[in-house]
């Protein structure tokens, strides 16, 4: 935790931009890390420019081509470099617009949860009393359900859908920055700066909002980022079950399921979209695993 | 000191060890000549980085990446410690070299008991148990309650087998010392065993130690940064700084007549009540970064005595009978 | 630990039982679908027999009401009938379970297996060739989407190597009479090794495949609180006393080292419910998740019902033993 023991709160907010900074430069000498944050760049600007970057359109059926194979074997075509799936789209660009999916739906539960999980565990940590003893009381509860259980069975409730999805993994999602916060939050409250801030007369909201929520932000980021490749996972099992987007839209899990009957003959149908997962997720995890040694305050010592 | 004869029990000439971290090799112990005799209890005095820990921990072979000994050679009880094998090497820690640590409560393992950790030290070293599985098992157990009651714990035998959290800081010291002890060493070597105590615990702890030092014969090393505790138990005392031995000689000489300005500001930071009213004089400055030193005294930068003349690599001087000293402005005097 | 202080644990339980059992509730009553349509499909009903119907199910009644009955009933074991089945959902889920607990099994067993001596070498043995491969392996372990490996090992193995079947829990020729219906202990004790080696062959890639990222998890747990333990005093005590080498790992080290490893694996192995829903579907191992998925897509309500509820018990109850099991092995953490 990079709580600073300082006196005044623009003290305080000075010293974390020093300590954020030097983690910054820290995290950007990590090789490693820096590359796959490049990675995960890269697959970023792949989903958002999509329509540009990929070969064919990702719903066009073309029934002459079904599991044509990929360009480097015997009857595979350099246009069609992945070759094709079983109803004759192009599997390159099925992926590269799945990757819209899985990034948008990532993204997004993962900034819904960790905006519920601040203020819940902003309250929860701060205001204690009843209001903290209700919100862990229900984040325990929650915590009761394995996640693809959850997830399962609201989207059994919901049926499918995107916005289905989205919501179905933010509920159970949202704890986990809720439990980082209101532990962050509970342990800055004692320190001076608050006092003071309190003495001055500010109120709760600018309290929690102005004066703790700043210094706490690095660990929470730092979570969010490993949380993002878990999610990532999970949507695309959903998927892979068949809860997550509908066809046609081009999704990852989807099209792993979708080869799924021709292992036999086609194998080139469940691996790719499979790869795609495989680096964007390492990549991920390889980053946030590097963010968390940056921003750790014992790397430094 | 080069004197070697029967009447010496460890000899250490030369002694250099370094750590290779990545901001470079870390000499923490440099040129150091330590001499014990048999039954003596010689005191090593230095401030923390001083090398006073990584010396004896070096003798004793527990010296582990990413340190190492680059030099020097260590003769226990005639046999030179550098030249055995890992093996042979494990017989005689626990057996004829034994050794304490500061802090109790970190050093018994949390996980087991009292009197397993006691058990191990015996079976380990073997000391005449019987060969029978129940004969041996009693005989263990006899024996560590007999090293509990020797080192006054009460009531050792329901005291087996509680847990090192279930002690007092004193009592847990008091443990550690009965392990060490069990296989009646010939050398120990106490490191900080007062430090973590409050003084009316020291006393007893101190005590305990002399009482079986008399007792068995058994040498004694006494690392401490505590003046006060070597004045009242150790025979001889080494001053160290900075990785080097700057001082050392009978106790009494030393501490009446200190040579080396390091000692000398030792000596003078303590508050003493028959000085009531005079200013203490702390020795300013800080103990230099251990990495790439210059070849001048190590203590220049905070010595009041320094002059042009000391910027050279200094050797230990002759300061009088059995005592020298790492200062040029050192001369030798009759002890008085 | 005393047993007041077991039962005061238990106790509190309790509430998160009931908040977990008012959620599955909740899931169920706001299904969108008429469960008495759904079960009358096709058939012509009067009116008059619908509404016996729905007063049968207990459907008439206000909410809450429901939910007491719901809760009475599945202290009870009793969920209702499955409407695919047509029989008591409680039987149903009974014939699976053992599949899956078998599964969960050697799946767990195989991430301590692999994790535990791994994570202790890597630790030893810190930064050489060994540790980065493990460190990369970790990695990779919890990258892997599940469904995606399990397929890949199936088409290696199963589909052009050969030497492993492609899906179910067993083959024809080696069925048995069940016993504890856990096939690998079955096979044994009616003496027939072949079948063993059959439900052998049949559980290991589903095995290797769900307990991967536990592994992954495992290893690197035990490395970092293998490393954590070597540097403390009293290993180095331990050295100093010219214990062996051999001893001091395991007695002194690898205790207390394996202190977290046990909790985070108490933890992790209710994580192993959630992916037996997918290794069971890629592997098509008869058990209870893919009961549940199968079930979703035919709107067996009650039964996905009383499996989420199961599962959810199931967790709670692992954390539980998590939490139990940590005080009982650290002797310092006092209850």
């Amino acid at each position: 935790m990079a709580a600073v023991d300082t006196d005044t709160p623009r003290e305080a907010a000075a010293a974390q931009e020093s300590i954020f900074r030097r983690n910054l430069q820290s995290f950007a000498g990590n090789r490693l890390a820096l590359g796959s944050a490049i990675v995960v760049f890269l697959f970023i600007l792949m989903a958002i420019f999509a329509p540009l970057v990929a070969p064919h359109d990702p719903a066009e059926t073309d029934l002459f081509r079904r599991l044509q194979p990929p360009a480097w074997m015997p009857g595979g075509e350099w246009s069609y470099l992945l070759g094709c799936d079983a109803l004759g789209r192009d599997i390159l660009s099925r992926i590269i617009y799945g990757a819209r999916i899985s990034i948008f739906i990532g993204t997004a539960v993962v900034m819904v949860a960790t905006t519920i999980g601040i203020i819940a565990g902003l309250a929860a940590g701060y205001m204690r009393g009843w209001v903290d003893t209700v919100i862990s009381r229900v984040v325990d509860i929650l915590l009761g359900f394995p996640y693809l259980i959850f997830a399962i069975g609201l989207m059994a409730m919901m049926g499918p859908g995107l916005i289905n999805i989205i919501l179905a993994l933010v509920y159970k999602e949202w704890v986990i920055p809720c439990r980082v916060v209101r532990g962050e939050t509970l342990a800055t409250r004692e320190l001076e700066y608050v006092e003071a801030a309190r003495a001055l007369g500010a109120s709760g909201r600018h309290i929690m909002l102005r004066e703790i929520l700043p210094n706490i932000l690095s660990p929470v980021i730092v979570v969010s980022t490993i949380r993002m490749a878990h999610v990532i996972i999970l949507e695309a099992s959903l998927s892979f079950l068949g809860l997550g987007v509908q066809p046609p839209t081009a999704s990852w899990g989807a099209m792993v399921a979708d080869g799924r009957a021709f292992i036999l003959q086609a194998w080139w149908v469940s691996t790719f979209p499979g790869i795609a997962i495989l680096l964007l997720v390492l990549a991920i995890n390889v980053a946030s695993q590097g963010l968390r040694d940056a921003f750790d305050p014992r790397f430094h010592e | 000191m080069n004197i070697q004869n029967d009447d010496t029990l460890l000899q250490v000439d030369g002694l250099r060890t370094v750590f290779d971290t990545r901001a470079g090799t870390v000499c923490a112990v440099d040129g150091v000549d330590v001499a014990v005799r048999r039954g003596e209890c010689l005191g090593v005095v230095g401030e923390s980085g001083s090398g006073k820990s990584v010396t004896f921990g070096s003798v004793m072979g527990l010296v582990r990446r990413p340190g190492r000994i680059d030099a020097g050679r260590i003769l226990f009880d005639g046999r030179d410690l550098r030249a055995l094998t890992p093996r042979q090497m494990r017989a005689i820690r626990g057996r004829d070299i034994a050794m304490t640590m500061q802090d109790a409560l970190t050093a018994l393992n949390p996980a087991l008991t009292v009197g397993e950790q006691l058990a191990e030290v015996l079976e380990a070293h073997d000391e005449d148990l019987p060969t029978g599985r129940t004969a041996r098992r009693r005989a263990i157990r006899d024996r560590s309650v007999e090293m509990l009651g020797l080192v006054g714990i009460p009531s050792p035998g329901t005291r087996l087998g509680q847990y090192p959290h279930e002690f007092s800081g004193g009592m847990r010291q008091r443990i550690m010392i009965a392990i060490a002890l069990a296989s009646k060493p010939k050398l120990l070597i106490a490191d900080e065993p007062t430090t973590a105590l409050d003084v009316t615990i020291q006393a007893q702890v101190l005590e305990l130690i002399s009482d079986i030092r008399a007792e068995l014969g058994m040498s004694v090393v006494l690392i401490t940064h505590d003046l006060g505790v070597v004045a009242e138990h150790c025979d001889r005392v080494m001053v160290m700084y900075a990785g080097q031995v700057v001082e050392q000689g009978p106790t009494a000489d030393v501490i009446c007549q200190p040579k080396h300005p390091y000692t000398k500001g030792l000596l003078g930071s303590i508050p003493r009540l028959s000085l009531r009213g005079e200013r203490i004089h702390p020795i300013e400055g800080q103990v230099p970064e251990l990495i790439d030193l210059p070849a001048q005294c190590r203590f220049y930068s905070r010595c009041r005595e320094r002059g042009a003349d000391c910027l050279k690599l200094i050797d230990m001087q002759d300061a009088g009978p059995a005592r020298q000293a790492r200062c040029i402005r050192v001369t030798p005097e009759a002890a008085q | 630990m005393s047993l007041a202080r077991f039962i005061e644990r238990l106790l509190q339980l309790v509430p998160v039982l009931l908040g977990v059992s008012v959620i599955v509730f909740a899931m169920i009553t706001l299904t969108p679908g008429d469960p008495v349509e759904i079960m009358i499909g096709d058939q012509v009903v009067t009116p008059e027999q619908e509404a016996a119907m729905r007063h049968d199910l207990g459907l008439d009644k206000p909410v809450h009401e429901r939910f007491f009955v719901f809760l009475g009933n599945a202290v009870q074991g009793d969920f209702g009938d499955s409407f695919y089945h047509r029989r008591p959902v409680i039987d149903v889920i009974a014939e699976r379970l053992p599949a899956t607990i078998e599964l969960s099994l050697a799946a767990l067993l195989i991430a301590l297996v692999t994790a535990i001596p791994l994570g202790v070498l890597a630790a030893i043995k810190k930064n050489s060739i060994l540790d980065r491969l493990a460190t990369v392996g970790s990695l990779l372990g919890v990258s892997l989407p599940g469904f995606w490996f399990g397929i890949l090992l199936l088409m290696l193995f199963a589909v052009h190597m050969q030497i492993l079947p492609v899906s179910g829990r067993i083959g024809y020729s080696s069925e048995i009479e069940p016993i504890t219906h856990f096939l690998l202990i079955d096979t044994l004790l009616r003496g027939r090794p072949d079948a063993f080696l059959d439900a052998l062959s049949h559980i290991i890639l589903p095995a290797i495949t769900l307990g991967l990222p536990m592994t992954a998890i495992l290893m690197r747990v035990t490395r970092t609180s293998m490393l954590e333990v070597m540097r403390q005093d009293y290993v180095t005590f331990a050295e100093a006393k010219g214990l062996a080498r051999h001893r001091i790992l395991f007695r002194h080290a690898l205790k207390n080292a394996l202190i977290p490893t046990v909790s985070v694996a108490a933890i992790e192995t209710g994580s192993l419910l959630g992916g037996n829903m997918i290794v069971e579907t890629v592997f098509g191992w008869p058990g209870l998740g893919r009961l549940v998925v199968e079930s979703i897509f035919v709107r067996n309500y009650p039964l996905v019902q009383a499996a989420v509820l199961f599962y959810a018990v199931t967790y709670v109850l692992l954390n539980f033993v998590a939490d139990i099991l940590y005080t009982v092995l650290n002797p310092r953490v006092k209850l």
